[in-house]
């Protein structure tokens, strides 16, 4: 039942996110330092030419990588710390990967301009612990949808009443006449590491952030 | 016939190296003078919530009796051993060196693997003992411990619950703000804490090393509980180094244990592959006297499961011991009684079975010896292996197939 143990090599092996952060995480530890190759294909993992190990991941699998120490740190939306609810040392802002998590709504239906919800209402989204905080703190009764995509489809089918959804530069919202009816919180990509592994590799790790800090964001 | 979230069976061979572990850290215990004391692990919901604090109700298993006495599952065994102590145990010469090997339970929404709802916990208690000398002899009853178990390169970090405070008056910050800053602390979240604007507070989260990090965090520590704190640290290293532990302690002052009793002397023990600790625990001297017994107290634990973790992703398995039976008896059960009074591990087989039947059975269970008694006549067969086992001998004629 032995598994490989990859993060135990003496270079860090760092958990990237596929998608809309990896330009900007690339270019970043590029900039710190580390030889990120620019075409990485459909691998899963590389090694660089300064002895760091690479893995690509889905965002939302990133926290739990760094958690159980399979790798000893990664980049990741802020928005992915709230859902995944991991433990996992938050150590630096990157600054890039700016969206906003808001409540959004039907134009017609005015919430945005203070016309009251429904009594039960009714909230699709992809942040289902985000939502259900949100809400539990203004004291609302909601019925969370889960959904795993197009959650802007929802209020317009009458699934939902609102949505709540990350929101980058509110084409998508405006696109299919939605509008921002409160923010939730805003998020950026942020350097994250596992709590024993900042110990255990203390020199690398501090090196590696202060390097990622110095760069003007 | 599904299990819950978050528990586990132990089979034969995994509960063997389980205890095993459980044995070498008894023996350890022992060797430190500690006896073993057991608890119940059903407790009054009041008792766990007078040690642990109200707002870990949350992580506990908890349910009403049929006459509505809210009960819970232990989560953890200090306060349980508090509790023994404070009522059972305050006329006895202190100070008291308690050990327990005991499963605690936990309500975690999501359980995974380090962070199971059951699991074991191997620790002790030393009660009635203030002072550096008691910390230290927790410090090096753990390192010795988890040598004791194969794990030789295992890591230490050491802190001291009053230097916190000490860093955070400090930089100007008390009340809400203080309490929220030491959250942030815990769980090194370097963003939250570059929000106070308080430059020093984001390095002190960061602040590891030795001498040279308790001298650099005294710049910032005022408060005389604070700065005690450092200078026993000092001390603390000096003794880890007089053992030679210099490369295996370290100072860590962002090392806050999750529950809130903690008062003083901390540490934490890890591996560098396991992305958990392995053991911990300190010193609570606030925690006694909330059940009415005025006495310090520092203990540690080690988590069972979690140490097996560490032995088996390093392939060191507990090695399983052949020839656990030693013979295999058929017919009798005088035979069988004497042999097991002559201190062997007697196995029953069928009466009905014939030798080669038999043979097959040892063989398949390593058990060297084969007793029959039919018809009151004894026999003890020899117990080879089976010609196809034989090594094929060499003839000229399969030289070449290899």
């Amino acid at each position: 039942m032995s598994r490989p143990v990859i993060a135990r090599e003496d270079g860090l092996t760092i958990a990237m996110p596929k998608g809309a952060l990896y330009a900007d995480a690339a270019a970043r530890l590029r900039a710190a330092g580390i030889d990120v190759p620019h075409d990485v294909g459909r691998r899963l993992t590389v090694r660089t030419t300064d002895g760091t190990t690479l893995l690509f991941l889905r965002p939302t699998d990133v926290p739990a990588y760094v958690e159980f120490g399979s790798a000893d740190c990664g980049i990741v939306g802020k928005d992915v710390l709230w859902e995944t609810d991991r433990n996992v040392a938050e150590l630096a802002d990157l600054g890039f990967g700016y969206c906003r998590l808001v409540v959004a709504g039907r134009r017609i239906d005015r919430y945005h301009e203070g016309a009251p919800y429904p009594t039960f209402l009714r909230v699709a989204t992809k942040f289902i612990r985000s939502a259900e905080s949100f809400f539990a703190e203004r004291d609302l009764p909601v019925e969370l949808i889960p959904l795993h995509g197009s959650v802007e489809l929802s209020p317009l089918v009458g699934l939902a009443d609102l949505i709540v959804d990350l929101v980058a530069t509110g084409t998508t919202l405006r696109e299919h006449d939605l509008v921002v009816v409160e923010e939730v919180a805003e998020s950026t990509a942020r350097f994250v590491v596992n709590p024993v592994r900042f110990r255990a590799k203390y020199d690398a790790i501090t090196a590696l952030l202060d390097r990622l800090t110095a760069v003007p964001a | 016939m599904r299990l819950p979230a978050g528990v586990r069976d132990w089979l034969p061979h995994e509960l063997a190296r389980k205890r095993e572990i459980e044995q070498q850290m008894r023996a350890v215990f022992g060797r430190w003078a500690y006896e073993e004391v057991q608890t119940p692990i059903i407790e009054r919901l009041d008792v766990l919530e007078r040690g642990l604090g109200e707002e870990t109700t949350e992580l506990l298993f908890h349910f009403n009796d049929r006459r509505s006495t809210a009960l819970a599952l232990r989560p953890e065994m200090t306060t349980p051993v508090a509790r023994l102590v404070s009522t059972r145990m305050r006329e006895a010469p202190l100070p008291l060196r308690l050990a327990y090997v005991a499963s605690v339970f936990r309500y975690y929404e999501q359980p995974q693997e380090g962070r199971m709802r059951e699991l074991t916990q191997a620790g002790v208690e030393l009660i009635g003992a203030a002072g550096i000398d008691a910390d230290a002899e927790t410090l090096f009853m753990a390192i010795e411990g988890l040598d004791e178990i194969g794990l030789r390169d295992a890591r230490f970090d050491i802190n001291d619950a009053r230097i916190v405070d000490g860093i955070l008056d400090g930089v100007g910050l008390d009340g809400d703000a203080a309490r929220e800053a030491k959250e942030h602390i815990k769980v090194r979240n370097l963003v939250a804490l570059r929000k106070f604007e308080r430059p020093a507070l984001v390095e002190f989260a960061q602040l590891r090393g030795r001498h040279d990090a308790i001298e650099h965090a005294r710049e910032i520590c005022r408060t005389p509980e604070s700065r005690a704190a450092l200078d026993e640290l000092h001390v603390m290293l000096d003794r880890a180094e007089a053992l030679g532990y210099q490369q295996r302690v370290t100072v860590d002052f962002a090392l806050l244990r999750d529950l809130d009793y903690y008062t003083g002397f901390l540490f934490e023990g890890y591996v560098e592959e396991i992305g958990f600790s392995l053991c911990g625990g300190g010193r609570y001297d606030s925690l006694l006297p909330r059940f009415g017994f005025n006495v310090p107290a520092v203990g540690w634990t080690a988590g069972v499961e979690r140490l097996l973790i560490a032995l088996e992703r390093r392939g060191k398995h507990v090695r399983r011991r052949r020839h656990r039976v030693d013979v295999l008896v058929a017919g009798s059960d005088v035979v069988a009684a004497r042999e097991r009074a002559a201190g062997n591990v007697v196995r029953y087989a069928g009466a009905d079975l014939g030798d080669d039947a038999l043979l097959e059975e040892a063989r398949a269970h390593d058990i060297p010896r084969v007793v029959i008694a039919l018809n009151g006549t004894v026999r003890e067969l020899r117990v080879g292996p089976r010609i196809g086992d034989l090594p094929v001998p060499r003839t000229p004629s399969n030289w070449d197939a290899r």
